[in-house]
């Protein structure tokens, strides 16, 4: 069993959606929903997952979701916490 | 359960200067324009949407006579028709008494055809041809005459009538607070406009009766009328003693400001744009103190155009796309909004690791269905811009495009506005002043405008531009009519 925490297990979030980033010291603001795309990655929800939760609980039909969240998982990629 | 509001999955990353974007402050709402929801406006009217509040021009002319009668005998104001030539919005202002102030022919028509007579019309500008001059002569509108050319031209018709002609002349003053606006008229400084008022009583038929100076527009220092209006005063006073008639008026043009806020201007309206009290004031005290004592004081005639309507007028737009866009320097914008300390922000790249400028060079982006075509006082304000609803989320830095498929379409670089969705409207204030009559035909229709009552309804008082209205003065040449075997629509010129 892999013992060792990921780059996304690192991170600390709080309930404002402020994030620091132990690995680098640098901190981040999500949006609400971006808050809640991170916590369901933490957690290891799959993109599919992520994208079911967002639709069961926000007022947004599916394509508008999928090009959001993709771009948001662009981004967490560059910054290397997928 | 009930779901709740969507915004869009967003990491910004946080530089020492920008602290927590949500608390950049709350930017208010406006969802009713007197008293009349945005939203059904929209609904019923379409989008984009220009929206005058007939209340909002009402109040704004009856404030500044107020402030003008109270320190000043004899004070009339005239509508600068260039700074809004709406039929519906003169119409408002001549109801409350105004004159019309006209620069042209075409605009001397339309005030005309508003119902105004001939002398109640001032008569500006560096070019008025010889038929419009007769015209404005026959009916006895007051002409202000602009350059030595018009004198001549003037002084033709007078004879020509065998009549003197009164007139008023336009002056031109360095109040040292901008660059002077010599274009118009003739120079105070140096004699010229002395010399040509008794030039003209010596020469012609034509008697000056009023001396015109409008300075400059946007006057944040109210200092500059006293300056002005001590320059025509004694120029006035000096032409009677030179032997030349009397000056029985005073015209000190426009430029009072609006509350709208200059790019580059640090204070906020609110504290930098002087009262029409402030302009009063100022205008008053110098006339009387250099008009000789117990002499009738002259009549004072104001031209006064933005300071009237700009806050009265509203558009209405709504976002059609959300982008997040790439900015040099974040922690730079957010100095902007006076959280201090940004230089070198990103100096914090230092650290090594994986931080991404991608990211946190990023600022949100909307761009809205309408542009700067319609919006040409862009060019010099920042307007403000509202979220018409309740905001979802905190505001953060916002950059604000127009519609345009033109790089320099960016009706704000930088506004604070929660996080918006297409669809969303936002009411962009003020714009009453200047952006009705230089809007321009290009690329898209321009809107319609309505006027919302004091009876609580809204008015359509323009209606949205059509594809007639745009091709109905073009024809095509005959050798152009068909175009692979099909005439098309296009009115063809069978010559
Ligand atoms: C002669 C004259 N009068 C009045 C005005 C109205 O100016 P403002 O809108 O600055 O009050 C102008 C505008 O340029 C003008 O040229």
């Amino acid at each position: 069993m892999n013992t060792q925490s990921t780059r996304l297990d690192d991170l600390m979030l709080n309930d404002r959606g402020f994030v620091f980033d132990p690995n680098t010291g640098e901190s981040y603001q999500l949006s609400a929903t971006g808050l809640q795309c991170l916590r369901a990655l933490q957690r290891g929800a799959t993109t599919a997952a992520v994208l079911a939760e967002l639709l069961e609980t926000r007022e947004v039909d599916a394509l508008t979701a999928r090009a959001d969240l993709d771009a948001f998982l662009w981004e967490l990629n560059q910054l290397g916490w997928l | 359960m009930s779901k709740q509001p969507y915004i869009v999955p967003a990491i910004r990353r946080v530089s020492q200067s920008s602290a927590n974007p949500q608390r950049l402050g709350r930017t208010p709402v406006i969802d009713v324009i007197d008293g009349v929801p945005v939203a059904g406006l929209l609904a019923r009217f379409g989008g984009p949407l220009f929206v005058f509040s007939e209340a909002g021009l009402r109040a704004k002319i009856r404030d500044a006579k107020r402030a003008f009668a109270a320190v000043y005998p004899d004070v009339t104001f005239a509508w600068s028709y260039k700074t809004n030539y709406l039929d519906a919005v003169c119409r408002v202002f001549h109801q409350e008494g105004s004159m019309a102030e006209v620069v042209s022919g075409f605009e001397y028509e339309k005030a005309r055809a508003n119902g105004v007579p001939g002398a109640r019309i001032i008569f500006n500008g560096p070019y008025k041809t010889t038929a419009e001059l007769r015209r404005a002569v026959d009916e006895g509108a007051m002409i202000q005459v602009d350059n030595r050319d018009e004198v001549v031209a003037l002084a033709r018709l007078a004879a020509e009538m065998d009549r003197d002609l009164k007139v008023g002349m336009r002056v031109h003053v360095d109040t040292g607070t901008h660059a002077v606006w010599s274009k118009f008229g003739f120079s105070v400084e140096g004699g010229e406009a002395l010399r040509m008022i008794r030039w003209m009583t010596e020469n012609t038929r034509l008697r000056v009766c009023g001396l015109h100076c409008h300075v400059g527009t946007f006057m944040l220092d109210a200092g500059a009328y006293a300056t002005a209006a001590r320059a025509v005063t004694e120029l006035a006073l000096e032409a009677e003693e030179a032997g030349c008639p009397p000056v029985s008026y005073l015209n000190l043009g426009g430029g009072f400001a609006s509350r709208a806020r200059l790019h580059g201007q640090y204070l906020p309206p609110e504290q930098a744009t002087p009262s029409f009290d402030d302009y009063a004031r100022e205008l008053s005290g110098t006339i009387k103190d250099c008009w000789p004592q117990g002499r009738t004081l002259p009549k004072l005639y104001l031209e006064t155009g933005r300071a009237l309507v700009d806050e009265a007028g509203y558009l209405l737009a709504s976002v059609v796309a959300v982008k997040q866009r790439t900015v040099k320097d974040a922690g730079a914008a957010l100095a902007a909004y006076g959280k201090g300390g940004a230089g070198g922000a990103l100096a914090a790249y230092g650290k090594g690791g994986s931080v991404v400028a991608a990211v946190g060079g990023r600022r949100n982006a909307v761009v809205l269905d309408a542009g700067i075509q319609i919006l040409y006082t862009t060019a010099w304000y920042q307007p403000s811009i509202y979220p018409a609803a309740e905001p979802r989320t905190g505001v953060q830095p916002t950059t604000v495009y127009g519609c345009l498929c033109m790089n320099i379409d960016v009706i704000r670089e930088e506004a604070a506005l929660p996080d918006l969705r297409p669809g969303d409207a936002v009411v962009i204030h003020p714009v009453g002043a200047y952006n009705i009559t230089q809007s321009m035909q290009f690329i898209s229709y321009r809107p319609a405008v309505v006027m919302v009552g004091t009876d609580g309804h809204a008015h359509l008082i323009r209606r949205r531009e059509t594809l007639e209205d745009v091709r109905g003065p073009e024809v095509v040449p005959g050798f152009l009519s068909e175009i692979n075997g099909t005439a098309g629509e296009a009115r063809v010129d069978r010559q």
